[in-house]
């Protein structure tokens, strides 16, 4: 390691911890100059914080926000050269700190996966017409192992807090709503054109979606459907295939659905 | 494709930078400026609303795209997957130049998203020029560094700040934007003269000037800090005058406000007041 290096990592070092001890050689003077850097790292990120979970920190009011923010500052110093990565796993740190309102992590989840949706590629949905040409010739094999492409940085997350309602609310300073859910519900969060929008589905778009997004065929999401019955029922198949038709078919309608076979 | 070794002509134009705030006045208007300076790093995305937005732009207008995070002074390196983004964005836009800033911000463990000060030594100046060459030779071009505001030296600096850009210009053939707030900033801040950073520095080699404002120092704070959150003061249009007269070629100016961003008509007196500026220096010269 050269002596540069050394003095690289004792700077950022102290520059991220003030318990850290100032660098070989420094002064008073360094150690001023030093505190307007410390001040200057700590606005970039609780502003990158503030920009990227705008509704989180509505929600939970600016002081138990600004703690959360220093908290996870604290625990994850950026490593990326974009200081949007800054909020990476801020989630994580919502559920840790507001263990008692789990509402919080899922609206900070869902902040940061329309933050990574804004910046995604472009790419053309393919619409139900699209979809019905190329399947016109399918037979049950085609069918069977038909992959698709979803678009990029679509994501989902089982939620257990109505989170429609609460986006809303916030964005309207309206009253809040009653936020529970009687049972999970899928967040699906996608582009549209060039917007970021999310929806509350039925829980089972979830394993769904992450089966196709991992490579799953049609018939193996069909499969999956099914369960764990080595044995169904025609009928179980039946329902299985109406299901994953129905998953599709919203998929196709929102436009999350990029291309065929890929 | 430009080779790094290929000259950077001069270009006398006045410009801003594009700020989000701003976007639907240069989208639906005739903004009377002659080129914009982005941030690189907020266009180094894949798709979405503001790479459309910028290439809209672009269509109008030069664009210079200048970067805040490839840390040309870190002792480990570039950082590959950051130049190649770069390359990508300044292949889509096709900019007037790349620059960034002399400085470093990272190490192989975090990143501080700060401008951080370089100890003037010649290990400092050895590693920034090996940095500078990967980087011309990545992007195929050369580029523009710009001296930083700083808040601190470093007790084994080795050389003036003007010496160590003069002697990185002269060894990768790399082209300069003269801050001059920073200039001010940093020459109040460390006790030296502005003057004698201007007549030290390789003027035949730079090809843009940032104009901004800063947080003055306080009785609790002797510092001042480089903030662009406010009009050019009076001191630094004195020092802009100066340059101008100095410089042998003509160069870019642009007014660069990054918080507290006022609407386009307030940006545009600035940049009214350096054309003025800038001309009175062309008829004296």
């Amino acid at each position: 390691m050269t002596s540069l290096a050394e003095r690289q990592g004792a700077f950022l070092r102290a520059l991220l911890d003030d318990e850290a001890p100032l660098p070989a050689g420094w002064g008073n003077s360094q150690a001023a100059g030093l505190a307007v850097y410390r001040g200057n790292y700590r606005s970039a990120i609780m502003g990158a914080l503030a920009e990227t979970f705008e509704r989180t920190a509505l929600h939970v009011g600016e002081r138990a926000f600004t703690q959360a923010a220093i908290n996870h500052a604290i625990a994850n110093p950026p490593v990326g050269w974009t200081i949007d990565e800054a909020g990476q796993g801020f989630d994580r740190t919502c559920a840790a700190l507001f263990a008692d309102r789990p509402e919080v992590a899922e609206l900070a989840w869902l902040e940061w996966a329309m933050l990574e949706l804004a910046t995604a590629p472009d790419c053309e949905p393919l619409t139900p017409q699209d979809f019905a040409d190329a399947v016109a010739d399918f037979g049950d094999e085609d069918w069977g192992e038909m992959r698709l492409a979803l678009q990029p940085r679509a994501t989902t997350r089982l939620v257990d807090h109505d989170l429609e309602a609460l986006w809303r609310a916030l964005g309207n300073g309206g009253e809040q709503p009653d936020l529970g859910l009687s049972q999970s519900q899928c967040c699906l969060v996608w582009r549209e054109g060039e917007r970021p929008t999310f929806t509350l589905v039925e829980a089972d778009h979830a394993a769904a979606f992450a089966a196709v997004q991992g490579g799953a065929s049609y018939g193996e999401l069909i499969a999956m459907l099914i369960g764990d019955d080595p044995d169904p029922s025609e009928g179980a198949i039946r329902n299985a295939a109406m299901r994953a038709g129905a998953i599709l078919g919203r998929w196709l309608n929102e436009g999350i659905v990029v291309a065929i076979n890929p | 494709m430009p080779a790094p070794s290929d000259p950077i002509a001069p270009f006398g134009g006045f410009g801003l930078g594009l700020r989000r705030t701003h976007y639907d006045d240069f989208l639906l208007g005739d903004v009377p400026v002659d080129f914009v300076e982005v941030i690189s790093e907020n266009y180094m995305i894949e798709g979405g609303r503001q790479l459309r937005i910028l290439e809209q732009v672009r269509e109008k207008l030069p664009v210079i795209i200048h970067g805040v995070s490839m840390s040309i002074g870190s002792a480990g390196g570039l950082d590959h997957d950051y130049l190649a983004k770069l390359k990508r964005l300044e292949q889509r836009i096709e900019p007037l130049w790349v620059s960034d800033h002399l400085c470093w911000t990272r190490t192989s463990a975090h990143n501080s998203h700060d401008l951080l000060p370089l100890p003037l030594t010649r290990e400092a100046l050895d590693t920034v020029c090996a940095n500078i060459d990967h980087a011309q030779e990545a992007l195929g071009r050369a580029m523009l560094f710009e001296n930083p505001s700083s808040y601190l030296t470093f007790p084994e600096d080795e050389m003036a700040e003007w010496e160590f850009l003069s002697e990185m210009a002269r060894r990768t053939g790399c082209y300069l934007l003269l801050d001059v707030n920073n200039i001010y900033v940093s020459a109040k801040n460390h006790g030296f003269s502005a003057r004698d950073y201007l007549t030290g520095m390789p003027l035949d080699r730079v090809r843009q000037i940032h104009l901004a404002g800063h947080d003055p120092a306080t009785a609790e704070r002797d510092i001042i800090i480089d903030t662009h959150d406010r009009p050019v003061i009076d001191p630094v249009w004195d020092l802009y005058a100066q340059a101008m007269a100095m410089l042998p070629q003509p160069v870019a100016t642009m007014i660069e406000r990054d918080e507290n961003i006022p609407p386009l008509p307030e940006l545009l007196a600035e940049l009214d007041r350096a054309r003025g500026i800038a001309g009175s220096a062309l008829v004296a010269a």
